[in-house]
């Protein structure tokens, strides 16, 4: 039953079936049939990614071979299911509704993408100290509501500040980076200090600064009222489209995937060229070891906190631009999708296990799959069910997956 | 703050003059009420008319109005009551906590024999059938639903290539809020409605719930963009002004409503909050429906002023309809650009 | 001389594979009824593995268990306990804030009515302590007692449970000399009611003096079974390694020297019952071994020293300047180094590659600003694992996935980068085979020649005085006296270590 055939071999089948997508694509894309939108685009990604994919690993001459049995393919298959799940409900997507297949669908889902990115960029160095922070959501909120509450027009009739003038646009922003970061440090301060269980003591500071947040709200003259009338500058932060137009129909990208990217790069190498990520690895890993190693866990996890809700800042600063507007809402329950999305992208919630690319999957995974019951219309309940199902495999799998040794 | 001080202080000085009026005229009129929440910007509104109103009417008869806040507790707003009793207010205008515990606060005022309006939060018809001295005042909230779906038929009405497609009937979006909220229910119900009514045939594209916040049914109306197409798009209801502006926000990601009449949804949002008046002005959406704070608040306080003084209560003694005579419905009004009455 | 009856368990021709190791080739093991067999093998030599077959953790991918003249399969610890066979783990994990009698029936509560039946159980508890000779009262918590009484504990259940076959991994490796006394007296009358023992062990003395069989593992390969009483330590150790051993410890050449690097003045505890006045000098050049039962507070006494715990009084001079460690950093900054006794819970980052691990208390000087230079990471690791002789197949294996003994010589590795003067080696070959032993022996002498210091905590009589320049005898938180190399003998240290123990209650 089982198969085996040249590690030379299965990269030659990669670089010539991804040759033979980028030309279906090509030929595709100048029949101009309307009906399949932009697949052929898309066809060309795929088709060039496989190739170059077969290509350079040919290039390497990795001697060896490939097995096919009931076996590999078992493993495979638990090891991409959400993946794989998430291929075919893209597929039953684009049959369902054609429209799907558009590039700006596609930049669409990056965009939604980039401030949940963020957010569980933030959120995995909680989970990596096999903690968890129940404060992330709020914090969003809270940046939300400072930046937009100074970042209004001249002539809005309900500004926040009605004396306020028009502040220079990176003011705000740090105002309310630096808000989160005060709660950041108060969540790490009760973690470090007291060995709270980050459960407990981000739950404390999450009610809290719902709390404050509300009260800064309630500040008449503004009286609870959803702040609007943001200023064009504040809101081009979220709203910016680059290279718009450089072809005919290219929506642009939006300036979110760029921030995200950088952001993404940005702890990549906290996590993995600093001393404080391959501490908070260790810590993690074993956080008694880590005392014995001389590691200084006070300050690493005073710092982790602390990092995190600065990330958490910068989504909820985004969000408040993109949207061009805020109210003490906005965020709520931010922490559990991007802890999810977390687990789903492989960060074990014993602590000491995650990477980064892990998480882009995950989030992206997440995202497509919300996106995509939305766009065939999928109730809302549903959805729900569907989220929650997901979530749920995705542990299971990875669980097993340990367990296997 | 400073409004708060200068009510105070307006009411300080009524009181010294109600004082001196008493010694002369013993004609004045001192009415107590409890709002449930002083911090909910709705009830704010209604406070600073029913304040406004009591100081118009000191002409005739010197009127004091006091106000308390309940802190959104109950327990709180029945000792606030025991206290105007005992104070011997001519009248009480009650904003209930809980509508269903409205009963208490009638019996009391009942046994000293004090009038009771209440306002915003409506008591059962039973409870107030038990007392001849209570009323009620406030909005029909499927009113809400009904005039923001007139807003949109009379913009089809004005606007006939607003039907892209030129058949006759409107494909709408629906942002809907919480799931089971009344307010929910209501407007996404009769807004069709009365599309239908006014002779269109309303065709839902897509509906969704995105908990009467911007940034969900900016989301939300993002996909529906990518999923439909803005050019099927002919109109988007929404169940607030804050999920309408989201709905706003994601149709300028394709350049929709940024000024081009020829890219143009018009969008229908229910509050009139500020930054839906200034998207009104910016042609943004094409209109809102307004809680009429301001009118409920004067009607109250004139209910309270004829029953106090002993009068009936009707439409020539206080110039509102009385619904078996127990009710004054206040109509919500549209907002829209040719109604400039915002 | 016993009789020896027919086989109660024969495993025959087990293999397990895991991904890129065969860690069973080919194993078998017969056990007879009431006998102790003693399993024996280098760490890594596969009998863990077997073990876990056998108690239905690991599903071999070849061979079969026979119990009773029938082959079973065997799918889970439940099952296996359902066959009769119970296991005394190394380590052990009560539930330690519910009673001693709540552990010991722990999953099957005698009931009534369908309420649990404290009583009964209380009564049933009392009479299995007394059946073992424990005096140990079945309500004290589970968390309040010593690593002996809870593995009595566990015996006890195993018994109730009914258990022909009881494993039993490593069981002295926590107890004093009295303890193991007392552990032997109860495989004595276990063995006689028939009761099957699989007993591992590194401790040859205790092999030979309880064990009536002894099977020998190397690589996961099966080497052959032996009438006990036929066999000798040598015997044994070149069955093991496939190798003469005649010497257990190295060759040490050369002094301390006079120069006094650590001086120990009066040193207590805030803890009453722990350490109180030490006192002591460590030379340059000097292994320092610390003598003592389990409970002298050694342990505490050194994590003290390395600012793990608090210190109430007392002085101590490093270098002639004061010194008092707030916290590992600031002794790490001193150029003390503290290897723990418990080296899983306390040392390595079990998910974490053998690269993170050697270079993890080093960190800052691969640092600039806080950025890491990977190369120069790498390249120190490397040698470090290199020197050490560390075997694994590359710096990215994860350090769960190496043999006790190369975790030892990694977490070595790991303080010998940061360049400490005194190494403090809390039982230091704890759970290590021999010929992973011999080299941390020689890794020390290595340190010694080069002008360090050791300060070593050990429990086996003959690691203490075959390594020891000088011994420091504790008992019950106190220094009941020095003993220079020479002078020492084991009953010499066992006198001092029990000095205070006339009114200490036996441990069983």
């Amino acid at each position: 039953m089982a198969k085996v055939i040249s590690r030379a071999k299965y990269d030659k089948f990669f670089s010539i079936a991804g040759i033979a997508l980028l030309i279906l694509g090509v030929i595709l894309y100048f029949s101009g049939i309307r009906k399949i939108f932009d697949l052929p685009i898309f066809l060309i990604l795929i088709g060039a990614c496989v190739a170059a994919k077969g290509l350079i690993s040919s290039s390497k001459k990795t001697a060896g071979e490939v097995v096919f049995s009931g076996k590999t393919f078992g493993e495979f298959l638990t090891n991409n299911a959400i993946l794989l799940a998430m291929l075919v409900l893209v597929v039953v997507i684009c049959i369902l509704q054609p429209r799907f297949m558009q590039v700006r669908v596609a930049l669409d889902i990056l965009t939604q993408s980039s401030t949940k990115l963020i957010m569980a960029l933030g959120i995995c160095f909680t989970l990596l100290i096999a903690g968890t922070d129940l404060s992330a959501g709020r914090m969003v909120g809270l940046a939300a509501v400072i930046s937009a509450s100074m970042m209004q027009t001249a002539t809005y009739a309900n500004r926040f500040f009605p004396d306020l003038p028009q502040v220079e646009v990176w003011i705000p922003i740090l105002a309310a980076i630096a808000a989160c970061m005060i709660f950041g440090a108060l969540n790490g301060f009760l973690v470090a200090k007291y060995d709270m269980h980050p459960f407990i003591a981000t739950l404390a500071v999450q009610v809290i600064i719902y709390g404050t947040c509300s009260l800064y709200f309630d500040m008449p003259p503004n009286n609870s009222q959803p702040i609007g009338g943001i200023r064009p500058d504040f809101s081009a932060l979220g709203q910016m489209r680059l290279l718009s137009g450089i072809w005919k129909g290219f929506p642009g990208i939006s300036i979110l995937i760029p921030i995200a990217l950088v952001i993404c790069v940005i702890i990549w190498f906290v996590l993995n060229k600093t001393v404080f990520g391959k501490n908070v690895y260790a810590i993690g890993g074993n956080r008694e070891a880590a005392v014995v190693a001389g590691i200084n866990v006070f300050r690493n996890i005073m710092g982790i906190f602390i990092l995190a809700s600065c990330l958490y800042g910068v989504a909820g600063v985004l969000e408040a631009a993109r949207t061009a507007g805020a109210t003490n809402n906005y965020g709520n329950g931010y922490e559990l999708d991007a802890i999810a999305a977390c687990v789903v992208g492989g960060v074990s919630l014993n602590g000491g296990i995650g990477k980064v690319g892990g998480i882009v999957m995950g989030v992206l995974i997440f995202t497509i799959i919300q996106y995509g019951l939305q766009f065939i219309n999928v109730s809302p309940m549903w959805q729900q069910v569907i989220k929650g199902v997901i979530i749920a495999v995705a542990v299971a799998i990875d669980l097993t997956k340990y367990r296997r040794k | 703050m400073e409004r708060k001080f200068s009510c105070k202080f307006v009411c300080l000085v009524l009181l010294m003059i109600g004082i001196f009026a008493n010694a002369a005229f013993s004609k004045d009129m001192k009415i107590g009420s409890c709002i449930y929440r002083f911090n909910d910007a709705f009830m704010l509104r209604f406070r600073t008319a029913m304040t406004i109103e009591a100081l118009k009417n000191s002409d005739e008869s010197v009127t004091e109005i006091e106000i308390a806040d309940s802190q959104n507790d109950q327990v709180i707003q029945n000792k606030q009551v025991d206290d105007f009793i005992a104070e011997k207010v001519d009248a009480l205008i009650i904003n209930p906590v809980n509508r269903m515990e409205s009963m208490a606060i009638i019996e009391k005022a009942k046994a000293a024999n004090i009038p009771v309006v209440f306002i915003n939060r409506e008591p059962t018809r039973e409870m107030l059938d038990s007392y001849d001295k209570a009323w009620y005042v406030g909005a029909r909230a499927e009113e809400s639903g009904i005039q923001s779906g007139q807003i949109m038929a009379e913009y089809f009405q004005a606007n006939p290539d607003a039907d892209k497609n030129h058949d006759g009937k409107i494909q709408f979006i629906m942002l809907k809020g919480e799931n089971g909220h009344q307010d929910m229910i209501l407007r996404s119900k009769y807004s069709v409605e009365a599309i239908h009514a006014m002779g269109f045939e309303p065709v839902e594209l897509a509906s969704a719930i995105a908990n009467w916040d911007k940034l969900q049914a900016m989301n939300i109306m993002n996909g529906f963009v990518m999923s439909i197409g803005p050019e099927n798009i002919e109109a988007v209801i929404s169940n607030n002004d804050e999920m309408a502006l989201g709905a706003v926000e994601a149709l300028k990601l394709v350049d929709y409503n940024s000024g081009d009449p020829e890219q143009f949804i018009p969008i229908v949002g229910v509050d009139a909050n500020a930054a839906a008046l200034e998207a009104l002005i910016n042609g943004e959406i094409i209109g809102t429906v307004l809680n009429d704070a301001d009118n409920q608040g004067i009607a109250a306080v004139k209910i309270a002023m004829a029953a106090a003084s002993g009068k009936p209560v009707n439409k020539d003694t206080i110039g509102y309809d009385v619904m078996d005579g127990k009710y004054v419905w206040i109509p919500y009004r549209k907002v829209t650009r040719s109604e400039r009455n915002y | 001389m016993r009789i020896l009856g027919e086989y109660i368990l024969e495993m025959k021709n087990i293999t397990k594979t895991f991904p890129g190791v065969k860690a069973l080739d080919n194993v078998q093991l017969n056990v007879r009824p009431g006998t102790v067999h003693a399993l024996m093998g280098e760490n890594g030599a596969g009998k863990s593995t077997l073990m876990k077959c056998l108690f239905g953790i690991y599903k071999p991918d070849a061979g079969e268990i026979i119990l009773n003249g029938k082959p079973v399969v065997i799918r889970s610890a439940r099952d296996a306990m359902d066959h009769g066979i119970a296991m005394i783990h190394q380590e052990l994990h009560p539930i330690r804030f519910r009673s001693v009698m709540e552990n010991v029936y722990l999953g099957r509560f005698p009931g009534k009515f369908g309420f649990v039946d404290h009583k009964a159980m209380y009564d049933k508890t009392k009479a299995l302590f007394q059946d073992l000779e424990l005096d140990v009262d079945p309500l004290a918590l589970a968390g309040e007692q010593s690593a002996a009484i809870l593995q009595m504990m566990e015996i006890a259940r195993a018994v109730d449970m009914g258990a022909k076959i009881i494993i039993m991994d490593e069981p002295t490796s926590s107890l004093s000399d009295r303890e193991v006394e007392h552990l032997f007296k109860i495989i004595n009358r276990l063995r006689s009611q028939g009761v099957a023992m699989i007993y591992i062990s590194h401790k040859m003395k205790e092999i030979l003096q309880i064990a009536d069989e002894v099977s020998i593992m190397r690589d996961g390969q099966y080497v052959g079974t032996w009438d006990a009483k036929n066999l000798t330590t040598e015997e044994i150790i070149r069955q093991m390694v496939g190798r003469e051993m005649t010497n257990q410890f190295p060759e040490r050449t050369g002094k301390p020297q006079d120069e006094v690097v650590l001086k120990v003045s009066h040193l207590s505890s805030p803890l009453k019952n722990s350490f109180q006045d030490v006192s002591f000098e460590l030379h340059k050049g000097e292994i320092l071994g610390i003598g003592g039962l389990v409970g002298a507070q050694r342990t505490e006494f050194v994590e003290a020293l390395f600012g793990l715990r608090g210190i109430e009084s007392g002085e101590i001079q490093k270098d002639s300047n004061r010194y008092r460690a707030l916290s590992p950093r600031d002794a790490k900054s001193h150029g003390l180094a503290l290897l723990t006794e418990e080296r899983r819970a306390t040392g390595i980052f079990g998910i974490l590659p053998i690269l993170e691990n050697t270079v993890i208390a080093n960190q800052h000087k691969y640092a600039h600003m806080g950025i890491l230079n990977d190369s120069k990471r790498r390249v120190d690791a490397d040698a470090a694992c290199k020197e050490l002789n560390v075997k694994t197949p590359s710096l990215e294996t994860l350090i769960q996935d190496l043999s006790g003994g190369n975790q030892q010589k990694v977490l070595i590795a790991r303080w010998l980068l940061t360049n400490s003067d005194i190494l403090i080696l809390d039982e230091p070959t704890r759970g290590i085979d021999v010929g992973a032993k011999y080299e941390i022996y020689n890794i020390m002498l290595g340190q010694i020649k080069q002008g360090k210091s050791i300060i070593m905590i050990s429990s086996e009589m003959p690691e203490l005085m075959g390594m020891s320049d000088r011994i420091m005898v504790m008992c019950e938180g106190r220094v009941t006296g020095f003993l220079n190399k020479g002078e020492y003998t084991q009953e010499k240290i066992m006198e001092l270590a029990t000095q205070f123990a006339a009114h200490k209650k036996p441990a069983a």
